[in-house]
């Protein structure tokens, strides 16, 4: 009977021990998934989208008043975002690198400017939220700027979708929500911008031309 | 471990188990019908949770899930597209950012071609959105458990109350417009008392909103109703509603009929 009790307080320590050592450590999320191709008309322009390893490489680390710290890294899912941006939007696309290519009409260039994320032990809400600002740059063939502009994505997640997952899987989903609002929005607002309206008329596409 | 304290620890969990299934719920269920409606065999139907922002109402992704497989269920089945599916097949236009807020919206978004051609493949006539949450409106009581060397236990009493609420808008894709509004609001307490064992007496809130939410718009979807005949429909409505609130009789009444609506209230104990 001694055994049996010393076997489970030996049990009962170790698991608390793990759990403190869990709890102690930085959290890491990272955004890999695949996303949708856009169902929208396509725009009969050669792009080209030029993606830096800043970009590629893109990581926020941030250590919250409770001690803990989380890393978010968006960087790993640029490449999977914009191939679907390209696949569904221009009539033809590819990577490029620089901000010139003789293959294509123009070259995006996206960069992440800012990251922020809240908890829902900071709103006392529900929700992780994240908000990413971009920063949108289109050179034209002879590698001028022609637009410039920003786009604020926003995501957010209920930690109670996740109750039995832990916090991570529920970050993990407001960054990935985020990911796709910044998909959507830039879809909706690139067409509107005059700027790129003009740059379209003058390459004799687009709504003015 | 004492053979009387292990004894007395199996005949708690015992009772424990039996009492898992007697949790109460009180249900209100509301329906409006705007429009005709009826299904074919080759349409299918979505059920989406309204996630516009910014809100912090968000319905439940499980819940969705929960109703979405209920309506695809069952011997009166329909066809329903699961909503991640559904959200892809459709990016970006149901997007929290881009989604459709008022039936008026809806033409213009089905004007476009390449979404107009990618509806039709995948034979989309209804889209459900369920808006609403589960909410824990009140909890009282408090329960200790400690563990010691001569074994563990629980003394306490906690009781908590929860509140579905949820609204399914139905559109119909093919004419953009609304064809109904079904309402639920459920409310059950549940109740924990321990002497040792925790004895869970759990009402199953949720699950009553679900198969609820999932229930009537299939009957309403199925049900070649028309704005014309609404008394009729009216009398069925509730003469079906009896039936399933076995237990005690259903408190019904009718709301003002904009065009046609009717609503009821009942109490049961269902299993969990």
């Amino acid at each position: 009977m001694q055994v049996w009790r010393n076997s489970a307080c030996l049990a009962i320590t170790l698991v608390i021990a793990l759990l403190t050592a869990t709890g102690c450590g930085a959290s890491r999320v990272s955004v890999t998934q695949q996303f949708p191709v856009p169902v929208v008309e396509r725009l009969p322009v050669a792009m080209g989208i030029w993606l830096d390893e800043a970009l590629l490489a893109h990581a926020h680390t941030e250590e919250l008043e409770s001690g803990k710290e989380w890393q978010i890294e968006l960087g790993s899912a640029q490449t999977a975002m914009f191939q679907s941006l390209l696949a569904g939007m221009f009539e033809r696309g590819e990577f490029v690198t620089g901000t010139t290519s003789a293959n294509v009409d123009g070259v995006l260039v996206p960069s992440i400017e800012e990251l922020q994320f809240s908890t829902p032990d900071q709103t006392r809400t529900d929700y992780f939220e994240v908000w990413i600002r971009y920063q949108m740059k289109l050179y034209g063939r002879n590698g001028e700027l022609v637009a410039d502009w920003p786009l604020t994505a926003y995501g957010q997640s209920n930690s109670r979708n996740f109750s039995m997952q832990g916090q991570e899987p529920a970050l993990q989903a407001a960054a990935l929500a985020a990911c796709r609002d910044a998909m959507a929005f830039f879809i909706v607002q690139f067409r509107s911008i005059p700027a790129i309206q003009e740059w379209l008329a003058a390459n004799g596409q687009g709504p003015s031309a | 471990m004492n053979p009387r304290l292990l004894d007395l620890l199996a005949r708690c969990g015992a009772i424990a188990a039996s009492l898992l299934v007697a949790g109460c719920v009180t249900s209100t269920v509301q329906e409006v019908r705007e429009g005709n409606t009826g299904i074919l065999a080759t349409d299918s139907v979505v059920v989406l949770g309204r996630r516009t922002r910014p809100t912090n109402a968000e319905t439940e992704l499980d819940f969705v899930t929960c109703v979405s497989k209920n309506m695809g269920g069952g011997n009166d089945k329909i066809n329903v597209i699961a909503e991640q599916e559904f959200l892809d097949a459709m990016f970006p236009w149901f997007e929290p950012r881009t989604a459709p807020v008022h039936t008026s919206d809806l033409p213009q978004l089905i004007g476009q071609a390449p979404l107009a051609e990618r509806l039709n493949q995948i034979g989309l006539r209804y889209l459900v959105w369920i808006d609403g949450a589960t909410q824990r409106t009140e909890s009282s009581g408090s329960l200790t458990c400690s563990v010691s060397a001569a074994g563990a236990g629980c003394f306490g009493f906690l009781t908590w109350e929860n509140d579905s609420s949820y609204e399914a808008s139905i559109w119909d894709v093919r004419t953009g417009e609304s064809v109904g509004k079904i309402s639920s609001d459920a409310v059950g307490t549940s109740y924990m008392p321990a002497v040792i064992v925790p004895l869970p007496i759990i009402a199953p809130v949720r699950s009553s909103a679900c198969s609820t939410m999932a229930d009537q718009p299939k009957a309403f979807l199925q049900k070649k109703g028309s704005t014309a005949d609404c008394s009729g429909d009216q009398k069925r409505l509730a003469a079906r509603r009896t039936v399933h609130a076995a237990g005690s009789p259903p408190r019904i009444s009718t709301t003002s009929p904009a065009k046609y609506s009717g609503s009821v209230a009942y109490h049961s104990c269902s299993p969990t």
